[in-house]
């Protein structure tokens, strides 16, 4: 019995690493930039939507620190990967990493050090299924997560925009040769990632102290994006099962002997593992190179 | 480009890192002008010389790996931490004199990097720099789990007095010259390296690792030399800021660091190790103008506090990389270039 809880609280905890690893893959997916600054992405979320709880009533908070959201994304687009496209990959890696610095500073400045209470959202507690305990608010995070991915796999293989967004992430030049309007993917990529980033905020934070520190969940995600393969809408999910699951068993089995430091190292050894058998991740796409 | 009337009569007069005789003389001027420094400027400049002096050997190195070899590293910061503490333990607990230890800092620094860059053999891309995540995860666990006789655990560990040949160095102008002198071995190497064959070796895997493989270059045994002789550069900066700050804890070697490495490396530009020293010293002056600036402004203002100073510090680096990387995106380095050779061609337009 211990053992299905332990597994099951580590799938609802997964369930939020691959909702933000989601929102890593949609960016990477539809313009081909890998967003280093998904962690801030999440925090720039975490705060917005943080503020508007304290002076609106729920329900209208979260809409509008959603559709803030989906602004700030269409903004970043605008002035940081607009002017790169038609550059080499790394710098638009490099690109992110600016952002990254730009957005860690800009929360600061704006909100400051001190940790704030986040307003509980989502319910609170537990419910029972015989002597299992499952926490409410991730049961219902795990629920918008499965929710999104099948939402998103609907939008990019059968929606005709949704196309439009692969032939972006496979190559801008020929996107372009097209008629395929890089800039419009790149604009509603950044639009979702920031809308799901903001999404898995309100579920990581519902009802507990929001800090700075809630943009480590970056650090977190980025691996579980890599795992699932950077392509991959189910495989981000799946990945973050595994590594939720994983760290839990790590964290009950493995910590007492090594002082609480296996839960922390082990999602990476199993993810370098993994990534040795399959280098392009679980379910990324294989690329067959030419020269 | 050099001014005409300037000619080799041999390759290897073509290959020296100073050829012409006015290069020469300013690199002496230079030299004679570090030498000069500690004597004429204040504690607090010189104090952050030596910062400087140590970040440009962690930058340098950063571009080795990310620069010359194409592989993101997002772990740097544990590297120099991993150096720090070695140098520290050698130095407190087995009385290793400071050069050696900051020497077998680097090599410790460039061995923990070939246990991170062993999956290069497999791994290729972006997928790499999840293992240099890795390395900047596992880092402060792993240390503060070791017995805190060899690290010193969550307390760290201290150095009492630092010696050199026997003397004391008591002042951080005397520290200057063992740093800026270190940096400047480390710098000679960096430029040595980026022509050798292994620097080639590494362009050509930036360049296109498939077809260097098909030319003979081994991807696997590149990538790891490259993680390693970043490593090695890491660790011989840790080494000196264990020295030069006297006490080491893993909480000096966060992401956050190797972030701020990065963000140096892409201002300066990422095309060569002048890149790492003109980005460290214009991201420090940056930093200090905003340093300065918010100082004068708290007295005035006195909500102002620390924090708001540090976060616009990390606004205008954020911004100065993306406006570097679509205005300039070579770099300062790049700008340098094409300064230098509009000079040497004047008054002749530039080609």
């Amino acid at each position: 019995m211990d053992l299905l809880q332990i597994a099951i609280e580590g799938t609802l905890t997964g369930l939020v690493y691959g909702l933000v690893a989601l929102a890593f893959v949609v960016i990477f997916r539809a313009s081909r930039i890998v967003n280093l600054a998904q962690g801030q992405l999440v925090l720039v979320g975490a705060y917005v939507m943080g503020t508007l709880l304290t002076q609106l009533p729920a329900s209208m908070a979260i809409v509008l620190a959603l559709a803030a959201s989906v602004l700030i994304g269409v903004a970043i687009e605008r002035f940081v990967f607009r002017p790169l496209i038609g550059q080499p990959v790394f710098s638009i890696v490099m690109a992110s990493i600016g952002l990254l610095i730009l957005l860690q500073g800009l929360v600061q400045l704006l909100w400051g050090a001190q940790t704030r209470p986040f307003a509980a959202v989502l319910p609170e507690g537990s419910w029972s299924l015989d002597t299992l305990l499952i926490n409410k608010r991730l049961l219902i995070g795990g629920g918008i997560t499965i929710v999104a991915v099948e939402a998103l796999r609907i939008f990019f293989l059968k929606t005709r925009i949704g196309l439009r967004l692969a032939a972006v992430a496979e190559d801008h030049f020929v996107a372009l040769s097209l008629g395929v309007s890089v800039e419009a993917s790149t604009r509603i990529a950044w639009a979702a990632g920031a809308f799901l980033s903001t999404l898995a905020a309100m579920i990581l934070l519902s009802g507990n102290v929001l800090g700075l520190q809630a943009g480590d969940i970056g650090l977190r995600a980025l691996p579980v994006a890599l795992l699932g393969g950077l392509e991959s809408l189910r495989g981000a999910v799946l990945a973050g099962v595994i590594v939720g699951v994983g760290e839990a068993l790590a964290a009950r089995y493995l910590d007492p002997m090594t002082g609480g430091a296996m839960s922390q190292i082990f999602p990476f050894m199993l993810m370098i593992v993994v990534l040795l058998v399959r280098p392009q991740g679980l379910f990324g796409w294989k690329v067959i190179e030419r020269l | 480009m050099l001014p005409s009337g300037v000619h080799f009569r041999d390759h290897a007069e073509e290959l020296r890192l100073l050829r012409t005789v006015p290069q020469r003389i300013a690199m002496v001027a230079l030299l004679l002008a570090l030498a000069a420094f500690p004597f004429v400027a204040s504690a607090y400049v010189v104090g952050l010389a030596i910062t400087v002096a140590i970040t440009i050997v962690a930058v340098a190195g950063l571009q080795i790996t990310v620069g010359m070899a194409g592989l993101l590293n997002l772990g740097q910061s544990a590297f120099v931490g991993v150096g720090a503490f070695t140098a520290a333990a050698l130095y407190a607990n087995y009385n290793v004199p400071m050069l050696p230890s900051i020497a077998l800092a680097g090599l410790a620094s460039g061995a923990v990097s070939i246990v991170f860059s062993l999956p290069a053999i497999r791994i290729r891309g972006l997928y790499l720099a999840l293992t240099t995540i890795a390395a900047q995860i596992v880092f402060p666990v792993v240390v503060l789990r070791l017995p805190t006789g060899w690290f010193g655990g969550s307390a760290g560990i201290g150095i009492d007095r630092v010696q050199i040949f026997g003397l004391a160095i008591e002042t951080p102008s005397t520290f200057y010259f063992v740093a800026v002198g270190v940096m400047i071995v480390m710098l000679l190497i960096a430029f040595n390296l980026q022509r050798s064959h292994v620097g080639l070796a590494f362009r050509a895997i930036r360049d296109n690792d498939i077809a260097s493989s098909v030319l003979g270059v081994q991807l696997g045994k590149y990538k790891i030399m490259a993680f390693f002789a970043g490593a090695v550069f890491a660790g011989v900066a840790g080494g000196l800021y264990a020295f030069y700050i006297r006490y080491v804890t893993t909480d000096q070697f966060t992401i956050w660091l190797s972030i701020w490495y990065l963000g140096m490396l892409i201002v300066g530009g990422l095309s060569g190790p002048l890149g790492a020293i003109l980005g460290t010293l214009v991201v420090t002056v940056l930093q200090e103008a905003i340093h300065w600036g918010g100082n004068r402004m708290m007295t005035a203002v006195p909500q102002l506090s620390g924090g708001v100073i540090f976060s616009v510090t990390n606004i205008v680096l954020g911004a100065a990389i993306i406006y570097m990387l679509i205005r300039e995106p070579h770099g300062l380095n790049h700008r340098w270039s094409v300064l230098k050779s509009a000079y040497r061609i004047w008054p002749y337009p530039r080609a």
